[in-house]
């Protein structure tokens, strides 16, 4: 599938094109304001692409569908409910429409840990449990596939490896597919068998768990008296990969050829002040394929 | 998929105010006809306790139950329109107000199936608000000791006002609609406001026939003509009014983007 949605002049998601294998779980990660909850409200059918189709469960997504969502449980931006009613109240009422059994409210309070609030009004329940509450209504009738749009939003740290922990268990005991999407790189790092890097509109990189890990990458941090000249000579001595950071130079793919670096600047009449193998962490490697912090 | 939709339409009122607000707004319209009726009756006793105000105009009302009951067709007529609209704008902007209109979307029941049930909880809701309100209006016609009262008079009065209560109901999908593309309550309210000062000011001219917020003040006898000499497209306005309103509603949750 490969969809798009423009509002007006602004393209927010443009040419999109992923899929998610079964029993995988999935994460969706961008800036804010990258697409991803447009692309969540596409897969639900709550808005209409303005080019392309996405497909659920093999069923393809148009206004008038309704038969693939009983298998589908969601999340969609804010947790919400019904005020006046109930946390049990609020997840009768999704019971009745999902045609789950009587049971199942009581097995997704259990699961959510709401049983000290499933008889307080929706309306006065904190941010957390708001959220918790939005997630068991998403689980309720077991799903087959979850899309949870920044699931940990407004959880505590402890509630958001309670998450984690949940969905890794969905996915492994029940063959749960999960499509999340996230701001936090750190949150679904430990998490994701894959991991789409979205940016404005665009999927720019999709990669694995382990390529994740192996793409934690390497470089050298050189310290220099003038570090554009510096960037310049390197370029030319067959460096690919050189970025300016902060006053010092990171050279990629070279932690082999830390001696010719030496060589090639000091040879150059330019001062070494630093010259340290470093490893780049996955907030930096985020931001970097990103485009940075705005 | 019906059955599921309005299962838990109604399940959602619990606990909601709007509904005593609701019954208690309407409820206070016999009361007022009622004082009216007494003031009429006893204006000495009335100017005593300083309700005879120099500008009130009650030449031409007459204390009887077929006057009386005149009042309460209008209170439903009239006064219905303004509740159905908030009611209406209620049941549908609620989902918006509370940001769950998101959470219908995307279910195995159709959304088609929450238009109308919301529409009949709607109509149900305005129902028993106008059954209440022809019992209460019994009752303190009875207090007040209103002249001219018979089986006939009451059946008869009763089927005027729910007939009025009818008519107005058929307006109310239209301000659904207005509140699915509004998304909220404001927009219904404000819609139903200027429909009603339209539909006063059409209601002197030869558009009143084919408008539909002045047919309901025409088919209630309110402009003096009384509901048998209105068109028969009339009516057929109305209905079409009805119609649409459905329609354009499921069309608008059907297609129409939610960013919520």
């Amino acid at each position: 599938m490969e969809v798009s949605k423009r509002y007006g002049g602004a393209l927010a998601v443009d040419a999109l094109d992923l899929d998610v294998r079964r029993g995988e779980i999935y994460a969706f990660l961008g800036k804010n304001g990258a697409g991803k909850t447009t692309t969540i409200r596409m897969l639900l059918g709550l808005i209409r692409p303005t080019g392309g189709h996405v497909e659920v469960l093999g069923k393809r997504v148009g206004p008038g569908t309704t038969d693939v969502f009983a298998r589908v449980g969601y999340l969609v931006e804010t947790a919400t409910a019904y005020p006046n009613l109930t946390v049990r109240e609020n997840l009768d009422i999704q019971r009745r429409l999902m045609g789950a059994p009587r049971a199942a409210v009581a097995e997704a309070i259990e699961l959510m840990r709401l049983g000290e609030n499933a008889d307080r009004r929706a309306g006065v329940l904190s941010l957390g449990y708001k959220q918790r509450l939005a997630l068991a209504r998403a689980l309720l009738h077991r799903p087959e596939l979850l899309i949870l749009d920044e699931p940990a939003n407004g959880l505590d740290p402890a509630g958001i490896v309670e998450i984690r922990e949940l969905l890794r268990s969905l996915t492994s005991e029940r063959g749960v597919t999960v499509f999340m999407s996230s701001h936090i790189l750190a949150e679904v790092a430990h998490l994701a068998d894959r991991i789409g890097i979205v940016d404005k509109g665009r999927l720019l990189e999709e990669i694995d768990r382990a390529e994740l890990r192996a793409r934690e990458r390497g470089h050298v941090r050189v310290g220099v008296s003038d570090p554009e000249r510096a960037a310049g000579i390197l370029a030319d001595a067959g460096f690919a990969h050189v970025e300016l950071a902060d006053g010092h130079l990171r050279v990629f793919d070279a932690e082999e050829r830390v001696s010719e670096i030496a060589r090639v600047i000091v040879g150059a009449g330019i001062a070494l002040t630093e010259l340290a193998p470093a490893h780049e962490d996955l907030e930096s490697y985020f931001l970097r394929v990103t485009g940075g912090v705005e | 998929m019906f059955a599921k939709a309005l299962a838990t339409e109604f399940l959602k009122l619990r606990r909601s105010k709007v509904t005593w607000f609701s019954l208690i707004a309407l409820s206070l319209g016999p009361l007022g006809i009622a004082l009216f009726m007494w003031i009429v009756r006893e204006p000495g006793r009335a100017a005593q306790l300083g309700l005879l105000g120099t500008k009130a105009n009650l030449a031409g009302l007459e204390a009887t139950w077929p006057s009386y009951f005149s009042m309460l067709t209008l209170v439903v007529g009239i006064g219905g329109m303004l509740m159905l609209a908030f009611i209406v704008a209620f049941v549908f902007g609620r989902e918006y107000a509370d940001g769950t209109a998101k959470n219908l979307l995307a279910l195995p029941v159709g959304r088609v199936w929450f238009v109308l049930a919301k529409l009949v909880v709607a109509a149900l809701w305005w129902l028993v608000l106008v059954a209440v309100v022809l019992v209460e209006a019994l009752v303190i016609g009875r207090v007040v000791g209103l002249p001219g009262f018979s089986a006939g008079v009451a059946l008869g009065g009763a089927g005027n006002a729910l007939l009025a209560a009818g008519v107005a109901y058929l307006l109310a999908p239209v301000v659904a609609w207005i509140t699915t593309l509004g998304r909220g309550y404001l927009p219904p309210l404000g819609f139903a406001l200027a429909m009603l000062a339209l539909g006063n000011l059409f209601a002197k001219t030869g558009w009143a026939l084919w408008f539909p917020w002045s047919i309901v003040p025409l088919s209630i006898g309110m402009v003096g003509k009384p509901v048998q000499t209105l068109p028969l497209g009339s009516f057929v306005v109305v209905a079409l009014t009805f119609l649409t309103g459905i329609v354009a509603t499921v069309l608008q949750m059907r297609y129409a983007d939610n960013t919520q």
